[in-house]
């Protein structure tokens, strides 16, 4: 069972927290729910919308199809009726008008009747969430609708998160002391994640350059220290990463991307800076890029970004998008174990430190020699090596799907979500790439494996088929690619992967 | 003795006579003082730029970054940030500090966090020829502006002082026990302080009668005196006058009180 509903009105109007109790009621129901949140780079006005998809499986994309539209003003259903199933329902404002800022709260009750859940356990939510005064037009909501589906309650400890918050979580559980970031969408939710925190202190700077300067500093004295930010203020950082790549203080970066060039689309999605990931700053030095494709892998995935840059005094990028980073996910499983992270001892303070961004010695002293500028060039190389080994012992790639398919589907990052609900019933192998740098050597070995290979990405260009091409020399032959900036809805994805297999 | 310790072995490419020399001086002679009252030689940090200036970093016994060109301020707040009981200490051109670095340089009087930045002030890109600079002169000639600067230099002890800093010095290379003395006091004031250092570049900018100018004054603690101060020499002119010692000082919560 999937339903997608749409809940559509003006920046303000409280659309997000239609979906927050609706979807809070139903992961204690036992159901799962994704929030896919479209919005517009403006704070009052305009047209924005979620589609709250519901299933009672795990489910983390929308169809494009609509089971109904809940609108809190008269454009909503103009805009989306297009998409509205022949039986769909439409909840529209006008019997709320007395509410005032209580009519999304309205709608919220009038969707759980829809949906065929128990008023006291709406009743409860409400409470909780917004205090008494609200139980009264959400009550007014429930009791202007009819039952139209009716959910039995499932037995499953499900809970909701971002990206963002998850993120946040990796970090925290990572022992992350100070986070670093301008504000920039779709980075800034880690940022006002981590300022609830009371183990991690954060700071917003000047800008992007000083942020990262400051992260730099701070990690230098030993604390740990994380910097966020989206492809704009990512390229201000660039000159300090180039730094990183000489120095070799430890440094984590958050990169939570959106359609660009420039300003772009700024509150859409995009995977368009793979490469500027892999290749931004100048020289050549070590570098760690971690893509997480769900909940549970960007808190495991951040954690193994802090193992890892504290052990090879490294960077690592975490390299998210606008879909996973602001949208809400149910899940159900729980994340690995916490990794445990050496302090690092050679700090200032204890002994004289030198860290440099010339080429230097052992002790820091800057050395322009010939010998000196091979040797350690030939130690960040072998730096590689070791990251990528010890990279090994973590999962690199996973593969989903039917196993033994020939038919194999490569992605990364937030599609991962997509594609699992679009190849249920396919055959299909998928192998999703996490460590895009470094790059295991398996995944050659999996596309040998298979007779056709398709890469689906969220770009223009195939920038993950370009990377496979290099890494491995094979040529990605089928690519399924969308730039618009909105995610796939899986049953469009499927009609793609079915004409092409 | 404890000046021996603040000693490197590594080769000195300052040109011969170059003032840096004197800043070197006076820097160990703080440092000398303040370890022997009892201030760790590891609890010591500073962030260098890039210019003849940083060349400092390899020459000085301390804990440090060699950081990035404009960048000093930020790489040393994040070190007082990550460890607040070492006395941070910035070292940066003009070039650094008033050109590529300008927006760390006016927020740090905003933020007020408890370091020092020292500025190197040549009035002129040195290190890559003789470049002109915020500081520099109108009609200063180099190899991009052969018939003369176009532009009015940035008065940066104004600048800093409608910014609103709580610690503004400006030293006389030459004299190096008085720059010794300044530092201390910097390194001693609770909050962001900052020394401007007029420093001839005996190669691109030799300055041969700014000396003349100068004259010592009592640390000043009255705002609108300290402007007065500040607008007696507009950085362009070979006249007026050139206040050297503490031109403000006041007291402000520092970063790190307001951080915890």
């Amino acid at each position: 069972m999937k339903l997608n509903i749409l809940i559509g009105g003006k920046a303000g109007q409280g659309i997000g927290k239609i979906s927050s109790i609706v979807s809070n009621i139903l992961a204690k129901y036992g159901y799962s729910t994704f929030n896919y949140r479209d919005y517009q780079s403006l704070i009052r006005g305009g047209h924005n919308f979620n589609i709250l998809t519901i299933s009672d499986r795990q489910i983390s994309s929308n169809g494009s199809k609509l089971d109904g539209i809940i609108a809190l003003d008269d454009k909503t259903p103009e805009l989306h009726k297009e998409k509205l199933k022949e039986n769909g329902f439409i909840v529209s404002p006008e019997s709320f008008e007395d509410l005032g800022r209580n009519l999304n709260v309205a709608l919220a009750g009038a969707l759980i009747k829809i949906l065929g859940i128990d008023k006291e356990i709406l009743t409860e939510e409400i409470k909780e969430q917004l205090g008494e005064e609200a139980v009264i037009a959400a009550e007014k909501g429930y009791e202007s609708q009819k039952v139209r589906f009716n959910l039995e309650r499932q037995e499953k400890d499900i809970k909701i998160m971002s990206g963002s918050q998850a993120i946040a979580l990796g970090a925290e559980n990572s022992g992350l002391d100070f986070y670093f970031a301008y504000p920039m969408t779709p980075a800034t939710e880690v940022l006002n994640e981590l300022a609830k925190s009371k183990k991690v202190k954060v700071f917003q700077p000047e800008s992007e350059i000083s942020t990262i300067n400051i992260a730099l500093g701070t990690s230098f004295t030993g604390k740990k220290a994380m910097v966020g930010t989206s492809g704009g203020g990512f390229d201000l950082m660039t000159e300090a990463l180039s730094f990183q790549g000489q120095s070799e203080i430890p440094l984590v970066i958050y990169l939570a991307t959106r359609p660009g060039p420039g300003t772009g689309l700024p509150t859409y999605t995009m995977q368009a800076d793979l490469n500027v990931a892999l290749g931004a700053g100048h020289g050549e030095f070590p570098r760690i890029v971690i893509s997480p494709g769900d909940i549970i892998e960007s808190i495991e995935k951040t954690n193994e970004a802090f193992y890892l840059t504290q052990k090879f005094n490294t960077v690592a990028i975490l390299l998210s998008d606008k879909h996973l980073a602001e949208n809400e996910f149910s899940f159900d499983k729980k994340p690995n174990e916490i990794l445990k992270i050496e302090e690092r001892t050679d700090t200032p303070g204890k002994k004289i430190i030198k860290k440099s961004s010339y080429e230097h010695d052992e002790e820091g002293n800057t050395i322009e020699l010939g010998e000196i500028a091979v040797k350690n060039a030939e130690k960040r190389l072998e730096k590689e090596k070791q990251i990528k080994k010890e990279a090994e012992k973590f999962e690199m790639f996973k593969i989903h799907g039917k196993k033994d398919s020939k038919n194999l589907i490569l992605g990364f990052g937030s599609t991962k979500g997509v594609i699992l609900d679009s190849i249920e019933d396919l055959d299909v192998k998928f192998l999703q790439i996490i460590y895009l740098e470094p790059f295991s050597n398996q995944v050659k070995k999996e596309i040998e494996k298979a007779d056709k290979v398709i890469s689906i990405e969220l770009n223009s260009t195939a920038q993950l088929a370009k990377l496979i091409k290099k890494q491995t020399g094979i040529e990605i032959q089928n690519k399924i690619l969308k730039y618009d900036g909105r995610p796939f809805t899986n049953d469009e994805l499927k009609n793609k992967i079915e004409e092409l297999i | 003795m404890i000046k021996e310790k603040l000693k490197t072995e590594n080769e000195n490419t300052w040109c011969p006579g170059c003032s840096n020399f004197f800043i070197l001086e006076a820097v160990k002679r703080t440092l000398s003082k303040l370890i022997e009252q009892g201030e760790k030689q590891e609890n010591f940090a500073m962030v260098t730029g890039i210019g003849c200036h940083a060349k400092i970093f390899d020459y000085l016994n301390i804990s440090g970054i060699y950081g990035l060109h404009g960048r000093v301020i930020p790489t040393a707040m994040g070190i007082k940030i990550g460890n607040p009981d070492l006395k941070v200490i910035g070292f940066a051109g003009d070039g650094d500090t008033y050109a590529e670095g300008m927006a760390h340089f006016i927020h740090a009087f905003r933020y007020n966090s408890d370091m020092t930045l020292i500025v190197h002030d040549n009035q002129s890109f040195s290190l890559t020829t003789g470049q002109s600079t915020p500081t520099s002169r109108q009609g200063f000639k180099n190899k991009v502006t052969p018939e003369g600067e176009l532009n009015h230099p940035f008065n940066p002890i104004k600048l800093s002082l409608g910014a609103g800093a709580s610690f503004v010095a400006r030293c006389n290379v030459k004299d190096i026990k008085h720059t010794s003395e300044i530092l201390e006091k910097a390194i001693k004031h609770k909050g962001f302080s900052y020394i401007e250092i007029v420093q001839p570049c005996k190669i691109f900018n030799p300055m041969p009668n700014i000396e003349k100018l100068m004259y010592k004054i009592e640390d000043n603690t009255d705002k609108l005196k300290a402007e007065q101060l500040a607008d007696e020499w507009d950085y362009n002119s070979e006249q007026g006058k050139i206040a050297i010692g503490v031109i403000y000082q006041t007291s402000k919560p520092t970063f790190q009180e307001k951080l915890s």
